[in-house]
């Protein structure tokens, strides 16, 4: 691949450590203003995938020794399936299920608490939050979901899910300071017994591509350069229409690398977005630690 | 094949953390108890008080020891432990951890860190065990129990025709034998407590009689002591907490959620 003069570098695939689903495509009950996949409530670009589908890969990764699995969207819990495709995912590997939190009620987060506990692998639930105020939340996320996600943090860490919160900089540097301290001293206030939080770089890509900074890698950036810290040497999404790259451009044409076997995906990664850059430059890692 | 220095009973220690008085309460109570070998599965400084005490006992009773990403780091004067935390606060202690450590580190002992081996393996009866710091692919994974999956360990076991896979970084103990008979180890830690309410802390021995066992032995220590020391060199309430109550209070991020449900914070 080629982008102006410069030929696309890429990168040997490693091993396979982690495997995503993007179960519910780009479907999503909320549109925040930086969503990297510019996921909301119409029109989904890109499709849910179904229970046979993501069993057939849990087998394929299990097979390959996988460390874990990971359930992202979109909004994940709109799939009515999640539950049963995570305690199949469970009964091979810890598995992490990315929310917004606006759909956990005391129903949900029971039968969470259940399969949890009735699991020898750990189920972790991360929950996005943008700020630790709803004004500024809600300027990101949509009216009403900082009070949700809250709620939904509360609910789980009740039953000792103890979720991971998880933010975006969007508004970071704030004038306020900054935002790990602040969510921190927000969530101890609210009674979120142990809080956990994962703070992330904002993408340049889906709906905060617009005048993002263009910059790709070269042959030259890799020189000298540990691409261990690149997860897409370690893990691959699956997503409708095959196995991708990485969780940021599951469903791109230019990152899918097999449309069947995920033997066929652990391959050399063209790193040809802006986004690979961002990923190099930040050291971002999608999991969770 | 490399031939394997063989046992019949031996003792793991996992991470010192410059616990030099938990290491030799247990040096003297795997003597007492047979042990005929003695292995250090890295990560000899860290968190504790006065970092060189533990190398003179490591060295007189002739423990084996392996590298960790701490004596790696501190070996080669890298930026950071190496300790793979991401969360910012857990970054904050390993820091002022780290910073210490080297400070209290001889140049003699550091180059005695860098000439430590990344693996050894041994046999106790008819196993093959790897013993690592880590992983066998990584030094500084983190393998707890409840984010281990069996695939993994047959992997490993796979990889480094291995029938025991012995490790610790984490500083919690557990063990898992699956059903082809592959055995996954992690030997706990000496230098901090596991996070579970009381002072003790836990190493390991492994028995050839003739079958293979792994029991899990409690060290009771002088932890008093300890904290009071950290106390002085001015090391962190929050490290000194932890010696005496059992709980840890920092470096929790990168524990799973169901380990992390067991503790205190």
């Amino acid at each position: 691949m080629w982008q102006g003069a410069e030929a696309v570098p890429d990168v040997a695939f490693r091993e396979l450590r982690t495997l995503w689903f993007q179960v519910t495509g780009t479907l999503c009950n909320l549109a925040c203003r930086h969503c990297f996949n510019s996921s909301g409530p119409r029109n989904p670009w890109l499709g849910s995938l179904d229970v046979a589908t993501v069993v057939r890969y849990i087998g394929e990764a299990a097979a390959r020794g996988v460390r874990e699995f990971y359930f992202t969207g979109g909004e994940p819990f709109l799939h009515l399936d999640l539950v049963r495709m995570v305690e199949a995912a469970l009964a091979v590997a810890p598995v992490t299920v990315l929310t917004n939190g606006t759909l956990i009620d005391d129903a949900l987060a029971d039968r969470l608490a259940r399969i949890a506990g009735a699991a020898r692998y750990s189920l972790e639930i991360r929950v996005s939050l943008d700020a630790p105020t709803a004004k500024e939340n809600d300027a990101v996320r949509g009216r009403g979901s900082f009070a949700a996600a809250l709620r939904a943090v509360r609910l789980l860490a009740d039953r000792g899910l103890f979720p991971i919160v998880t933010a975006t900089e969007i508004l970071d540097p704030s004038p306020a300071g900054p935002l790990y301290e602040r969510l921190r001293a927000r969530l101890i206030e609210s009674g979120v017994q142990r809080p956990r939080i994962k703070i992330l770089p904002v993408l340049p890509i889906g709906r905060c591509a617009q005048g993002a900074d263009e910059r790709r890698l070269t042959r030259k950036d890799l020189e000298g350069f540990d691409d261990a810290r690149l997860q897409c040497t370690e893990t691959r999404v699956v997503a409708e229409g095959g196995i991708y790259a990485c969780p940021i451009l599951a469903g791109l044409p230019g990152a899918r690398l097999s449309t069947d076997r995920l033997v066929d995906a652990l391959s050399p990664t063209a790193l040809y977005h802006t986004a690979c850059y961002t990923c190099y430059e930040t050291g971002l890692a999608c999991k969770n630690f | 094949m490399q031939e394997l220095l063989s046992h019949h009973r031996v003792a793991l220690f996992g991470g010192v953390y410059s616990n030099y008085l938990a290491l030799e309460a247990a040096i003297v109570d795997a003597r007492r108890r047979g042990a005929e070998a003695l292995y250090c599965l890295g990560d000899l400084g860290g968190f504790g008080p006065h970092p060189d005490r533990v190398f003179p006992l490591l060295r007189q009773a002739g423990v084996v020891c392996i590298q960790g990403n701490y004596d790696a780091s501190v070996a080669q004067g890298a930026a950071d432990c190496g300790c793979g935390y991401s969360d910012p606060r857990d970054t904050h202690f390993a820091r002022i951890s780290y910073e210490y450590t080297v400070r209290g580190t001889s140049t003699e002992n550091r180059r005695w860190l860098d000439a430590l081996p990344p693996v050894a393996r041994i046999s106790v009866g008819a196993s093959r065990m790897l013993l690592c710091h880590g992983s066998p692919r990584q030094i500084n994974e983190f393998l707890w129990e409840t984010t281990t999956p069996d695939a993994l360990i047959e992997k490993f076991c796979r990889e480094t025709e291995s029938d025991v896979l012995c490790f610790t970084h984490t500083g919690i103990k557990w063990q898992r034998t699956l059903a082809s008979g592959c055995r996954a180890v992690n030997v706990g830690a000496l230098g901090r407590p596991e996070n579970e309410g009381t002072p003790r802390v836990w190493y390991t021995l492994v028995i050839a009689d003739p079958d293979l066992t792994v029991e899990f032995i409690p060290v009771h220590y002088d932890f008093e002591t300890l904290a009071r020391e950290m106390a002085r060199e001015g090391l962190p309430a929050e490290f000194v907490e932890t010696v005496r109550t059992g709980w840890w209070t920092c470096c929790l991020e990168s524990m799973p959620v169901k380990e992390r449900a067991r503790g205190r914070y």
